[in-house]
């Protein structure tokens, strides 16, 4: 093999690879990325039912309604607009009534929103990035500090 | 007074840093030896400066002096001391002079065990490596300054926090740390490199020991976080693709790559350009991981957009190591000289397949991490890359890399024999296959995935006996002869095998969990069962248990096979009433290297209560398997001695290889 | 003193750290080299050959590729001209050496005065023991009791009005909850939990706060604190009759000498607007609006919420304006003013926090 056989040889697997790892982001980008939408959101942009989504916001209180069988029911809201969702299954030790929450499933025609997930993290102070993000720029946040304490005096 | 020691010794190593920078690389410039000794004993002095200021902000926890700020805020005169200290790098400040401290030990480690490197390649090894501790601490003491005091100081500290009192919290920091600050030394080398022009035939000798030494503790650091987050969440997942956690596995993979690309160089005096690149890329990612970490930009961008100086000062760290490092590259890689070419078919070649995929592994979590901060950042839109991506990415790229894997170690240097290599595989290909099927035909018609990734997986472990097969001849000659083989057999030869191995344990303890484990989740009363990977667990009813400063809400379950006991477990709902914080206390019950997992939700008024139970076939794997990673790895590095990839003369019988 | 030695012998020790190589002039300086590095693999092979390692073509073909390497090696070393070994101190050496004798000293200590505290001692716990006696070591020592023994009511009870009076009304209204429920419920235990729920607030009754109060009065008709709060919330809510009526039935039926009485009547007089005290007057002042009142306030707080929107950094002041609006019972401004303070708060999350506080007790957000 003359040296720019092996050349063409390395360069040539090289691109195979890159090509083929491109190829596996992009389709992947297309079909595994989950949009985050506060009920705001869900409202103005008209999301239709049946696509899977992330909804996030602070639970209203006295919303949770616990039925047969682990099955749940809460409000999602962002002071604005509030989305019913309805969960079969546990719920993280986190999830409070006025606490921050984000679930993901898909809306259902009824305007109910049906959660596969709901989701917390380990970090007691850790609220869900997107939800800070909403409740600040509607002036619903209280940083961790408050957060401890109100956690604390329930 | 000893808070003031701890931040004088602070600026004093700065000071100290800025010559250390300036004075032996000027030094190396002027071929001037005096001036490059200068850089042995300033990095050794730089390190017991920062390793005093370390000390006095240790004793300042210890001692609760809540006249330190941060002591104040991050510590609590009643802490257990084991979190009083661990309390030091249990936050942002002082993590970040922890951070500095391993930095600086590196250095000194270099400076004094560097007697057999070139001189001027050592005065700027050690010239670099400065810059980025002055770097860092310039950053700990205009932003993050761990020694800022309070008059006067407040009776108590602010953080008692139980939650945060775990033993893997305090030990799995400082290993990661070590493992990402381990990284700046073949940082360091590669620049010093390209500053010098040219790679000594020691350059490759030092960098791969000290790369191994990093990826071991990245490894141990990894596995432990992973351990932790099971067996802490309730949620029975071991890797959640967070981005904090793909920041310390962007660099892990880079270092995997970065190790193997280093033994070609070593060896064959190739790829030279590309370890390089490697060795800049895999520090690159560690400080794009601390940015990640420390900046908020993870909690939100705009958390970084209005209090930045942190994130500014960390992100102009970053544009100024990694831009600096691709500058430098793009200019003086070209003057390096080039190795030699090799044959496609060869242990390097298969090296560079390794290497190829994986970059690309790496650069596919790299997107999937960044692709959802840039997007928000340029047009406000909120996604979230989970779990299916990254499944989609990065897994099919490692499949293919590791049906690659038992190839590697059986080519020759220089010019490989691809079929007789094949058919050596033969056996282990035969093998998967039978368990492949046997597999399919057990589950049946389950996800074909599932058994083919088992088949993938024995194939990878039979593939590193095959290799070690073929190094002692075990089928060859007669066992004892074999077995002298064996204990001839250079460590690191060990090390390779031992570290391939451990993949296919690994693999197999990942395919077990995700694709044969099940869950249920259910509402209990007293007296009921469920079934649950041919277990049946039996709630018997709750208790209270008064704890040390908590108490636990116990549920009692027995678990029970085939109508026989097996044992009791006991999840709980662990309540602090200081803090009056609730947490969920899984249970684990351990039956070989499978576990049953219960984990509770809340009792509803009936007397009942929400179970959450996991069968978790074979998952002890998963950790077991890094563990065994990291015993060869430390089987690799005890092994001092350096080795020549000798070319086989074609044709000779494929006896033994002159090994790594 | 001590701390300036410590830092000058510290100070010595870096200078030293620089001088000393460049005072070793004339010895050598040990380098490696790559020569060493092939001899050593040469070596290497030899020993695994010894050992049969590998057979006699591999040897051969590797020792003689690295011997190869070797020679280049010597050839590229010998081309290059030695490290200098000056046998004097050049300028150069002079020049590094007064940097490290000026420059460190003047770096570190001139660093040091701009961000360290020389003058402040060390204070590790153990060190103060003046403090031992203070009220933050007792609540110490209560809340170390209580971290080992959290199920004891007891501990709450009395680590809670401390807590008030310390102004930690969130770890008040904890200790007041754990108390309520580890002890069982009395009326002493509602109001108490009331009491720092309103303090917690910044002295509004809020809806959970009369809560407690309400439940208290079930308990007891007649507990003090509970009726006066009582009054309270009706006075915040704008129902200045009602407040009136509720503390002068309670000044009605107390007994003579009751500490609080001229406490109550102080209120009163304030609901009055500072008018005298007799019970006549209190009532007038009710029965008929004061106008004259409600326009000064009214005057007033025109006034402020004028200089905060020029100046919108006071948040006392932002803080003063929704609370007055609440009590002159103006939810519609007190709610834009809260917006118009987040504005001009919003780089400031932590008077933004407290803003969010304020809108919490009022349930302004709901």
């Amino acid at each position: 093999m003359t040296r720019k056989q092996r050349r063409l040889i390395l360069i040539g697997s090289a691109l195979a690879v890159l090509v083929l790892a491109v190829g596996l982001v992009l389709s992947a980008l297309k079909d595994s990325i989950v949009f985050f939408n506060s009920p705001t959101d869900v409202v103005e942009k008209q999301i239709a039912p049946g696509a899977r989504i992330r909804l996030g916001g602070l639970v209203q209180q006295g919303s949770i309604v616990r039925g047969d069988n682990l099955q749940v029911r809460f409000a999602v809201t962002d002071g604005q607009h509030t989305i019913t969702v309805a969960y079969q299954g546990l719920l993280p030790d986190l999830f409070r009534e006025g606490q921050g929450v984000v679930t993901e499933g898909m809306l259902e025609p009824g305007g109910t929103f049906r959660a596969d997930s709901v989701l917390a993290k380990h970090d007691e102070n850790y609220m869900p990035r997107e939800v800070a993000e909403r409740l600040k720029q509607q002036g619903h946040w209280r940083d961790e500090e408050s957060k401890k304490a109100k956690g604390s005096t329930r | 007074m000893i808070p003031e020691i701890g931040h004088f010794a602070l600026v004093l190593a700065l000071a100290l840093g800025i010559m250390q920078g300036s004075v032996p690389f000027y030094g190396a410039l002027r071929n001037d030896s005096l001036l490059m000794a200068t850089a042995v004993p300033t990095a050794v002095a730089q390190f017991v400066f920062i390793a005093i200021s370390f000390a006095a902000l240790t004793m300042c926890y210890v001692g609760s002096d809540f006249s330190v700020v941060n002591v104040f805020e991050n510590s609590h005169s009643l802490k257990p001391l084991i979190y009083k200290i661990s309390g030091v790098w249990g936050n942002h400040e002082g993590s970040m002079l922890l951070w500095v401290l391993i930095l600086a030990l590196f250095g000194a480690l270099v400076a004094l065990f560097g007697g057999n490197l070139p001189i001027t390649l050592r005065a700027n090894v050690l010239a670099v490596q400065s810059w980025i501790a002055v770097a860092f601490m310039v950053f700990i003491l205009a932003t993050s300054n761990p020694f800022m005091r309070l008059a006067p100081a407040p009776g108590e500290g602010r953080d008692l926090n139980p939650l945060l009192q775990d033993p893997g919290l305090a030990i799995h920091p400082p290993l990661l740390y070590v493992g990402y600050v381990g990284l700046s030394i073949s940082f360091s080398f590669a620049i010093a490199a390209l500053i010098e022009g040219r790679i000594d035939a020691a350059w490759a000798r030092w960098v791969r020991p000290w790369t191994l030494l990093a990826w071991i503790f990245l490894t141990l650091g990894i596995s432990m976080g992973s351990y932790w987050a099971y067996y802490t969440l309730g949620w029975g997942g071991w890797w959640f693709w967070d981005p904090v956690e793909n920041a310390s596995f962007m660099p892990w993979l880079i270092t995997t790559a970065l190790l193997h690309s280093a033994v070609v160089m070593e060896k064959r005096n190739a790829l030279k350009i590309w370890t390089i690149l490697l060795a800049i890329m895999a520090f690159s990612l560690s400080l794009v991981g601390t940015f990640l970490v420390r900046s908020g930009v993870l909690t939100s961008v705009h958390a970084f957009a209005t209090d930045p100086s942190r994130g500014v000062f960390i992100l102009a760290l970053l544009v100024l190591f990694i831009g600096g490092a691709f500058v430098l590259f793009a200019w003086r890689a070209p003057l390096l000289k080039q190795g030699g070419l090799f044959a496609p078919v060869s242990r390097e070649g298969a090296l560079v397949l390794n290497n190829l995929f994986l970059v690309t592994a790496c650069m596919s979590v790299f997107v999937g991490t960044l692709y959802p901060l840039a997007l928000e950042a340029l047009t406000g839109e909120k996604i979230s890359v989970g779990a299916p991506f990254f499944n989609a990415t990065f897994g099919p790229l490692f499949l293919v890399l590791l049906l690659a894997v038992p190839f590697g170690p059986l080519l020759a240097w220089k010019r490989g024999d691809l079929p007789g290599v094949a058919q050596r595989l033969m056996a282990a290909a035969g093998v998967a296959l039978a368990v492949m099927v046997g597999c399919y035909a057990v589950v049946q018609g389950g996800p074909v995935l599932a058994p083919l990734v088992v088949g993938i997986a024995v194939y990878v472990i039979i593939g590193a006996f095959t290799d070690l097969a073929e190094r002692t001849g075990l089928f060859r000659m007669s066992p004892k002869a074999a077995l002298a083989r064996a204990a001839g057999l250079p460590r690191s030869a060990w090390g390779t095998m031992i570290a391939h191995l451990a993949l296919g344990i690994t693999l197999i303890g990942i395919v077990g969990e995700t694709q044969f484990g099940t869950e249920r989740i259910a509402e209990m009363k007293p007296g009921q069962s469920i079934e649950i990977g041919g277990y049946d667990i039996r709630f018997d009813g709750m208790a209270t248990r008064p704890g040390p400063n908590y108490s636990d809400q116990i549920a009692r379950f027995t678990v029970q096979r085939g109508g026989a006991v097996i044992g009791e477990i006991e999840p709980s709902k662990r309540t602090f009433p200081a803090r009056s914080t609730t947490r969920t206390e899984a249970a684990l019950m351990s039956r070989g290297f499978s576990q049953i997992y219960v984990s509770l939700g809340d009792p509803s008024p009936g007397g009942t209560i929400a179970v959450r139970a996991y069968h978790k076939p074979l998952v002890l794997l998963i950790w077991l398997g890094t563990i065994v990673m990291v015993l060869g790895g430390l089987l690799s590095l005890s092994d001092r001695r350096l080795r020549v990839g000798a070319p086989k003369p074609a044709r000779s019988k494929p006896v033994m290889q002159p090994a790594e | 003193m001590t701390l300036w030695f410590v830092f000058a012998l510290m100070t010595a020790a870096a200078i030293f750290a620089v001088l000393w190589p460049l005072s070793r002039r004339g010895s050598a300086v040990r380098s490696g080299s790559d020569l060493a590095v092939y001899r050593d693999q040469l070596d290497e092979i030899r020993r695994d050959r010894a050992a049969g390692l590998i057979g006699e073509n591999e040897a051969t073909a590797a020792q003689v590729e690295v011997s190869r390497r070797l020679i280049a090696a010597a050839d590229a070393e010998a081309a290059v001209p030695r490290a200098a070994q000056p046998a004097t101190m050049t300028w150069r050496h002079r020049t590094v050496a007064v940097a490290a004798l000026v420059l460190l000293p003047v770096v570190a200590v001139g660093l040091y005065l701009a961000v360290g505290s020389p003058m402040l001692p060390g204070q590790p716990l153990a060190s103060r023991a003046p403090d031992r006696q203070s009220i933050a070591h007792m609540v110490a020592q209560v809340e170390a009791h209580l971290a080992k023994n959290p199920n004891e009511g007891r501990g709450w009870e009395v680590v809670a009005p401390i807590y008030l009076r310390m102004g930690r009304f969130e770890d008040a209204v904890r200790a007041r909850r754990n108390a309520l429920e580890l002890s069982g419920a009395t009326a002493e235990r509602h109001a108490g939990l009331g009491e720092a729920l309103v303090a917690a607030a910044n002295g509004v009754v809020t809806a959970e706060a009369l809560g407690s109060f309400k439940a208290a009065l079930a308990l007891d008709p007649a507990h003090v604190q509970a009726r006066f709060f009582l009054g309270l919330a009706a006075e915040q809510e704008g129902r200045l009759n009602e407040a009136v009526a509720m503390w002068r039935a309670l000044l009605d039926g107390a007994p003579a000498d009751a500490p609080w009485a001229d406490f109550i009547r102080g209120e009163l007089m304030r609901v009055a607007g500072g008018k005298g005290p007799s019970e006549d007057q209190v009532a007038a002042a009710a029965n008929l609006p004061p106008e004259q009142r409600i326009a000064m306030i009214k005057g007033m707080v025109a006034q402020l919420a004028e200089r905060l929107g020029k100046d919108g950094s006071d948040i006392e002041g932002w803080l003063r304006l929704v609370r007055s609006y609440m009590v002159l019972g103006e939810r519609e401004r007190a709610r834009a003013a809260v917006g118009e303070a987040r504005r001009a708060l919003a780089a400031e999350p932590d008077k933004l926090r407290r803003i969010d506080e304020l809108v919490k007790g009022f349930g302004l957000d709901g």
